[in-house]
């Protein structure tokens, strides 16, 4: 296998300097991303542990403390999932310590399970869950709005608007979980975690990890004798947290005005965009901001309802404010009219909102008119647009990947159904690979491969990379053992949970405490799991991976065939870091300008100018599947002699 | 200073985010208030990359209005076309002039606009135009890499630079590794000298 070793050393090199977050001299200010801003709040909160498994928007806050927890004196580790890092946070917590786990929003329906009872079991320490939401999608299958996991389960949710508050949340998040024995959710979107903005540092707390386990079944044991006592605990304990939410310092009136015309009630990023878009159309409004977004501050919400004739609510995706803002108005303000996204929608409730998005809505709801002529710069912007081609996520030049699912589609072609996962590869749906014909969520691969197989007929291909097996592929896989399924299961392990950022999982050798650790080998689980069929290939042997797949092919069962190779970025910041030089592909006069490879395979490396086909050697790294699929041998790599 | 908004586009692997995060902490250094945007995880990979500063007392959210971008600081032609909406009609657009092509037009048998072209339409939105040759200042340097700290260099030697060149000195020492420092700062002068000397194309 080539550079197999590479994985041992990893990435933990990549990790940027964070030791700026290290430092204890309180009323320093700093410019933080708001995942970082977390991190900072974790040390600043004294958690001694804390757990994740890496999803966009939430990697940075693991990656963070990975990088500095052992100065910090914090355990830390990538768990194999969401639902095993909040077990393990929450036995932490359960012994007293305080505990923090992060993750991105659908990764809270992976920890739900557990989420939803320890909420009736509670807690002893301090336990936060980071939910980190993705309005628009950048790097997530849906955008679903996790506020309402609050109003599930009956915790308490806290939600920043901006790098500062994530840090002070964090805080404030762990003593209300200590005050209530409840877990508490704090939930970023996209903007508020990637956004980069000053925090002033407050004093660090030194974690404590030495916890202490109280046996006591009656709490701990969610049988339905103790779990029925255990619900009225919880909704009382909501009853405490509404007191909390009343006068907590994130509920506040920012802006009173002496019109009495309009109140805005805003939380998260749509309170940023609000603030600017009311002070672009020259709004004198009342500003109600919201950061304990559960329970409400009923009360407060109420005086603020009586106080104006009309009141906008102002938030992100689900009208999750507005439903319990009406809900309160029916109590306590029955004649104040409230516009948001319900009854008629002056804000979209998909996608993400921005300052021009919510200066229209609040000029129709206003009956003002909008200072810029957007529509001028719309028009004048489409006629640019109009011949600009698109520059979508794509596979990276020398990723491992393009040439699995190239020699796959090569070998079963266009009537087999290729079932693909969560990660890089999923970016081979596109032309010209097409190697992706569904895709839901984590190890969901597998299981519809089955489903798929079982009523076609055809040849099924379920695609799934290697942290995403250990997430969530082995029950899918054992499912195809059992049953019989007759499907191929192609674990495209490039040693690294690469789209988020090149973090460890098991296979890999490496723990988020930079402590190696015996690697769990993919093909020995296919092989335990009862799978009699189990490959090892490197995917740039693309002759040997041909006939491996031909064999898969011809069984009547289900097979697992590994295609091991390295993230191409990592081997090129491995070779940058030495100093080595990186090669690149080079074409001869053999070509005949015949575009198969420019056709086959859709390498960003390989370019064509006035009709001739060129490399573009800021990109190449010399992978050499272009040679392997040249019909003229009309590339020449040297890194392959 | 009311509000200075800079737009930075480019392609993933570009180096956008680091040039966005000297500029914020540049500011940060100097006492302002600052917000950043970047874009992680699937977005970044090998497609079009935006980030956004934004300085100012008042500023809080994290992305630019369209129309009102004082800097465009386009990283790749086409994806410096893409990002044109957010810029003001007194904006300055540094651009470098190294092109990735995207993988549609060799897909689709496309050429690559010509430079006229490029620029003829960012002069619908703004005459201020400077194309830089950031890619071979870059080599020159000592790392193709460091075109990000060429076109802030660039931008230092015009007007329009929000912040001073000490505090990006101060930036690029905190948050660039010591080995690839004197590249960086290499780069910056050279980005600098570039303009200042008038070598800018068009």
């Amino acid at each position: 296998m080539r550079d197999e070793k590479l994985s041992l050393k990893l990435g933990r090199s990549l990790l940027p300097n964070l030791n700026v977050l290290l430092k204890d001299s309180p009323g320093k200010r700093v410019l933080l991303l708001g995942n970082e801003a977390i991190a900072r709040g974790i040390l600043e909160a004294g958690i001694g542990i804390v757990t994740t498994y890496p999803g966009t928007p939430a990697s940075e806050i693991g990656d963070s403390i990975s990088a500095i927890a052992r100065d910090a004196g914090i355990y830390m580790e990538y768990s194999t999932n969401e639902i095993v890092a909040v077990e393990v946070a929450g036995g932490a917590a359960n012994c007293g310590v305080r505990a923090l786990a992060a993750m991105k929003h659908v990764g809270l329906n992976v920890a739900s399970d557990f989420v939803m009872t320890l909420a009736y079991a509670g807690v002893r320490g301090g336990f936060v869950i980071v939910t980190a939401d993705d309005p628009e999608c950048y790097s997530s299958q849906n955008e679903q709005d996790n506020r309402f996991y609050a109003l599930l389960s009956n915790l308490p949710c806290l939600e920043p608007s901006d790098s500062q508050e994530a840090k002070d949340m964090t805080i404030s998040a762990i003593e209300i979980s200590e005050k209530l024995e409840l877990p508490v959710l704090l939930r970023t979107t996209t903007r508020v975690s990637h956004t980069r903005g000053p925090v002033t540092y407050g004093r660090l707390v030194k974690p404590n990890l030495k916890g202490e386990f109280i046996k006591d079944v009656k709490r701990l044991v969610m049988v339905p004798a103790n779990s029925r006592p255990k619900h009225p605990v919880l909704l009382r304990s909501v009853e405490k947290a509404k007191e909390i939410s009343e006068s907590s310092p994130y509920n506040r009136v920012v802006r009173e005005a002496k019109d009495r015309e309009f109140g805005i009630i805003s939380s998260s990023s749509a309170y940023n965009y609000m603030v600017e878009a009311a002070d672009l159309l020259g709004l004198n409004v009342g500003i109600l901001k919201l950061g304990m977004t559960h329970p409400l501050p009923e009360k407060m919400i109420a005086k603020f309802l009586r106080k104006y004739e009309k009141i906008v609510v102002v938030e992100e995706l689900e009208p999750y404010l507005e439903m319990q803002i009406k809900a309160i108005a029916k109590d306590y303000a029955s004649d104040v009219d409230v516009y948001g996204k319900m009854s008629k929608q002056y804000f979209p409730r998909e996608g993400e909102l921005s300052t021009r998005m919510v200066a229209m809505g609040l000029a129709k709801i206003t009956s003002r008119e909008l200072p810029v002529n957007f529509g001028k710069v719309d028009e004048k912007f489409a006629e640019v647009a109009r011949t600009l081609p698109a520059r979508p996520p794509i596979l990276c030049a020398g990723c491992p990947h393009r040439a699995s699912l190239y020699v796959m589609k090569k070998v079963a072609g266009e009537e087999a159904v290729y079932s693909t996962d969560i990660g890089c590869y999923a970016l081979g749906c596109a032309p010209p690979l097409r190697a992706g014909d569904m895709m839901t969520c984590m190890g969901a691969s597998i299981g519809t491969t089955e489903g798929i197989s079982k009523v076609i007929g055809e040849n099924t291909f379920a695609i799934i990379g290697d942290s995403t097996f250990f997430h969530a592929g082995i029950p899918g896989l054992i499912n195809a053992v059992y049953n019989n399924h007759k499907v191929i299961v192609a674990v495209l392990d490039n040693l690294a949970t690469a789209m988020t950022g090149h973090q460890p999982h098991p296979g890999t050798g490496m723990t988020g405490m930079h402590t190696p650790s015996e690697r769990i080998l993919i093909e020995k689980v296919a092989e335990g799991c009862g799978v009699k069929y189990v490959r090892v290939v490197d995917p740039f042997k693309i002759k040997e991976a041909e006939a491996v797949l031909k064999e898969a092919l011809a069984r009547s069962g289900p097979s697992v065939i590994v295609f091991r190779a390295p993230c191409a970025l990592m081997v090129v910041r491995e070779k940058r870091r030495k100093g080595a030089e990186v090669v690149v592909c080079k074409i001869t006069d053999k070509c005949t300008n015949c575009l198969a490879c420019v056709k086959l395979l859709g390498c960003p490396a390989l370019i064509v100018e006035d009709g001739k086909v060129e490399i573009n050697e800021a990109l190449c790294v010399a992978c050499g599947l272009c040679v392997s699929v040249c019909p003229c041998n009309a590339i020449e790599c040297a890194e392959m002699d | 200073m009311k509000e200075f908004n800079i737009v930075l586009a480019g392609v993933g692997g570009q180096g956008i985010l680091l040039a966005a995060e000297v500029l914020g902490t540049a500011a940060i250094k100097e006492g302002l208030n600052v917000r950043v945007s970047e874009l992680h995880g699937m977005a970044q990979r090998g497609g079009a990359v935006v980030s956004n500063v934004r300085i100012g007392e008042k500023v809080l959210a994290a992305t630019v209005l369209e129309g009102h971008a004082d800097v465009l600081l386009g990283f790749e032609p086409l994806e410096t076309l893409r990002s044109l909406k957010f810029a003001s009609e007194k904006a300055l657009v540094i651009m470098s002039d190294e092109k990735i092509p995207p993988t549609e037009l060799a897909a689709k048998m496309m050429k690559y606009p010509s430079m006229e072209e490029i620029v003829e339409k960012i002069h619908r939105f703004t005459k201020d135009v400077i194309i830089v040759e950031a890619a071979k200042l870059a080599k020159k340097a000592g790392n193709i890499l460091a075109q990000n700290i060429v076109l802030i260099g660039a931008l230092a030697a015009t007007e329009k630079m929000p912040v001073k060149t000490e505090s990006v000195m101060e930036a690029l020492r905190e948050l660039v590794p010591p080995k690839h420092l004197d590249i960086n700062v290499k780069a910056f002068k050279l980005g600098y000298e570039c303009v200042k000397k008038g070598k800018t194309k068009f």
